[in-house]
């Protein structure tokens, strides 16, 4: 059964991979549906060889996860729980976190998504704007008035 | 190019903020002018709202909110007001729970805040039972207007009562109404021929149709006068639907008005009818009348099923009564929804005193007291103000029962149960017993420490026991060193009879009956209970003085660090 499909990634690499897997990708998905498997490579513009193959990495050790029905309109209080597997599977620089997610959101994976988000959401837990600034490298481009009023605008927020 | 949060597009952000408290997003919207825009979106704070605030106060019309447009609110100052009455209503709790002094007043601007405090009420659902309270707020106001003679739907009328019952679980009269909703759009949905049926065929069946899917009578075998029959909220959720006949004829009539008939309660005594009247100018049958002539109108009883009820056959059970020609008109016309209330309110009271207590506990698990408590509170509300005697009849009970089961109530007694009884000679008593309950708790409590002659007390507040003679379990909630009770108290209890008499330790203590003791250390036996052997009636009620329950210690935590802050 020939279930392999090959998926060309923006820097020109192909990469060879499980129908299933890479149908955790709705985009991957549909575009199969669309086209028919005709064994020609996909192309994936959006997403270099590094980033790709990582994706595929979480796709591989999810693939027989149940396709969780979607939670958009859940009101629910949402949690920052992430499973141990996924934990490590995070633990990678920067640059690399927000390309995964990236990605994720163009594949359209909405679970990795998901993880990529909490990971974030944990680096941002408890912080205060001086921290958050330090652990995201962000440019506080405030003049100081600006500064002075925003603070006393979510002084409600403060401890 | 170095990817960073900074490149992440606002729905990914949106996201990322949505696993976060607000509080977050706060601090996250002072790093930068883009972080700034991203975390001062409507669509997150609604979200946030949503989330972190299910109960809304009335005047919010939160409905309404969001149904407009995202962007005609200001949704993250909406959730910063609600956020900072969270935080005042945990430190009143809190300041509850650790201080015995002034509670009345923290109590007041805790229900003051009204469904805005639900929130944080159910989070810390030990206090004082503090929903309840708030549920019986909206209740009595109903009944008062009632009283003034204001339009209030019957089962808002009725609903009231479930808002004393916390069995019902209805936190709201909202709740009832949308019930009913449900049960109007299933009958809407089972029939779609409905609007061919004349109103005579169209009554019946809705009869039939509540009484084949159990939503009104009472199953076979069942005590007819039980507790929980009374209740229209209750009979609604339960999943035997039981109900006496005035509570199945307001699902009627509810429905059948929804469905287009003019159907009311009729006053018929021993068992409440439902009397439906045609439109002016037709009769029952759907044919016209000369002119705008009213046609006779048909009884039902959904009590009883998809049968009408012959009014020949009323006629011949009043006369049999001997009830004269203008009361019989009045038995066979519609109900005034203070009649049925009152009515209801007899029911119940009916059927506390007339089902006996088993003591296999078989009948029933609902809360007598609290249906006591609102049997007495809609009577007292609706007695005519030509009936003094009743009011004065009820008075004593209601004082009693408020006093010991529900005295964070004294608002809305204050408020509604005051100008009752303006003119009259016990309106001087019931202002001097609120006093008397404001000015104990505005008085600061005894400090008593463990040292000194107290060194020798051998048991501590938050401690379980079992009552050596008695054999009760009870909760220790404060000690004096030797018999504190005046002298008649001990001469009658024969305490100088007791092995160490009256110079011995004693201890206020909670009985799992929910009375209050005072019990001779020599008749204390600790149990040293783990949590799931606590019998649930003591647990029930020691959240009125304990925060926790400590494993470890098998003991609850006190609070009550003023009084004893050794415990």
């Amino acid at each position: 059964m020939s279930s392999q499909i090959t998926l060309t990634s923006s820097d020109g690499i192909d990469i060879s991979v499980d129908r299933v897997v890479a149908e955790r990708s709705v985009l991957i998905k549909n575009m199969l549906e669309d086209l028919g498997d005709s064994g020609e490579a996909i192309p994936i513009p959006n997403v270099n060889e590094a980033v790709l193959k990582k994706v595929i990495e979480w796709c591989e050790h999810h693939k027989n996860d149940p396709q969780s029905a979607s939670d958009d309109d859940d009101n629910r209080r949402k949690t920052t729980d992430i499973e141990e597997w996924d934990q490590k599977f995070m633990q990678v620089d920067q640059e690399m976190l927000f390309e995964i997610i990236l990605a994720a959101n163009y594949l359209d994976i909405k679970a990795l998504l998901d993880v990529g988000c909490k990971t974030v959401a944990n680096m941002i837990k408890g912080k205060s704007p001086e921290e958050i600034r330090k652990t995201f490298n962000i440019q506080n481009d405030f003049t100081p008035e600006e500064e002075d009023q925003i603070r006393r605008e979510n002084e409600w927020a403060e401890e | 190019m170095v990817v960073s949060l900074d490149h992440l597009p606002e729905e990914i952000l949106h996201s990322i903020l949505c696993h976060l408290h607000p509080r977050s997003a706060a601090a996250l919207e002072q790093t930068s002018h883009r972080f700034e825009n991203v975390t001062n979106g409507p669509l997150l704070w609604r979200r946030y709202c949503e989330i972190y605030y299910k109960s809304w106060d009335k005047k919010h019309e939160i409905l309404q909110k969001l149904a407009l447009p995202v962007s005609a609110v200001d949704w993250k100052a909406l959730f910063v007001s609600r956020y900072h009455i969270d935080r005042a209503v945990t430190q009143l709790l809190d300041s509850i729970l650790g201080s015995q002094t002034g509670r009345i007043e923290k109590f007041r601007a805790v229900i003051d805040y009204g469904y805005d405090a639900k929130d944080t009420l159910l989070r810390h659902s030990t206090v004082e039972s503090g929903e309840d309270h708030l549920a019986r707020s909206i209740a009595v106001p109903e009944w008062a207007r009632l009283r003034r003679g204001e339009p209030v739907s019957l089962e808002r009328a009725l609903g009231a009562f479930d808002l004393f019952i916390p069995e019902s679980g209805y936190g709201d009269l909202d709740e009832v109404k949308e019930t009913l909703d449900d049960l109007v759009a299933q009958f809407g949905a089972s029939r779609s021929e409905l609007d061919d049926l004349s109103p005579r065929n169209k009554a019946l069946l809705l009869a039939s149709w509540l009484r084949d899917r159990n939503l009104t009578g009472i199953e076979l075998g069942r005590e007819y006068h039980a507790l929980e029959h009374n209740f229209l909220g209750l009979a609604l959720n339960s999943p035997g639907h039981n109900s006496l006949p005035l509570i199945s004829a307001a699902i009627y009539c509810y429905v059948a008005q929804a469905i287009g008939l003019d159907a009311q309660p009729c006053g018929f005594p021993f068992h409440v009818h439902v009397i439906v009247t045609p439109l002016p100018g037709f009769d029952m049958n759907g044919e016209a009348l000369s002119g705008m002539d009213v046609g006779p109108p048909m009884y039902v009883d959904p009590f009883r099923g998809a049968r009408e009820t012959p009014v020949s056959d009323l006629r011949d059970q009043l006369v049999f009564l001997g009830a004269s020609e203008t009361e019989q008109a009045a038995f066979l016309g519609p109900s005034l929804t203070s009649e049925i209330v009152q009515r209801c309110s007899r029911n119940i009271w009916t059927s506390i005193h007339s089902t006996p207590h088993p003591p296999d506990g078989h009948t029933t698990s609902m809360d007598v007291v609290s249906a006591k408590y609102a049997s007495l509170w809609s009577s007292m509300l609706l007695t005519g103000d030509s009936r003094p005697m009743d009011l004065r009849h009820h008075l004593p009970l209601l004082m009693e029962l408020f006093a010991t089961d529900f005295p964070s109530d004294i608002f809305l007694v204050e408020k509604y149960i005051v100008p009752l009884f303006q003119g009259l000679f016990e309106h001087e008593h019931i202002l001097e017993s609120l006093h008397v309950m404001r000015a104990v708790d505005e008085i600061p409590k005894q400090v008593r420490r463990r040292t000194g002659e107290n060194q020798n007390i051998r048991f501590s507040v938050g401690q379980v026991f079992r009552h050596r003679r008695y054999h009760y379990r009870a909760i220790i909630t404060g000690w004096d060193r030797e018999c504190g009770a005046g002298e008649q108290w001990m001469r009658r209890m024969g305490i100088d009879r007791l092995q160490a008499g009256r110079h011995q330790s004693f201890y206020h203590v909670l009985v799992e009956d929910g009375s209050v003791r005072y019990v001779a250390e020599e008749n204390i036996d600790l149990i040293l209970p783990k949590f799931s052997e606590l019998p649930s009636s003591l647990t029930s009620i020691a959240g009125k003085h304990f925060k926790r329950w400590d494993e470890e210690c098998r003991a609850f935590v006190s609070n009550m660090r003023d009084e004893y802050p050794d415990n």
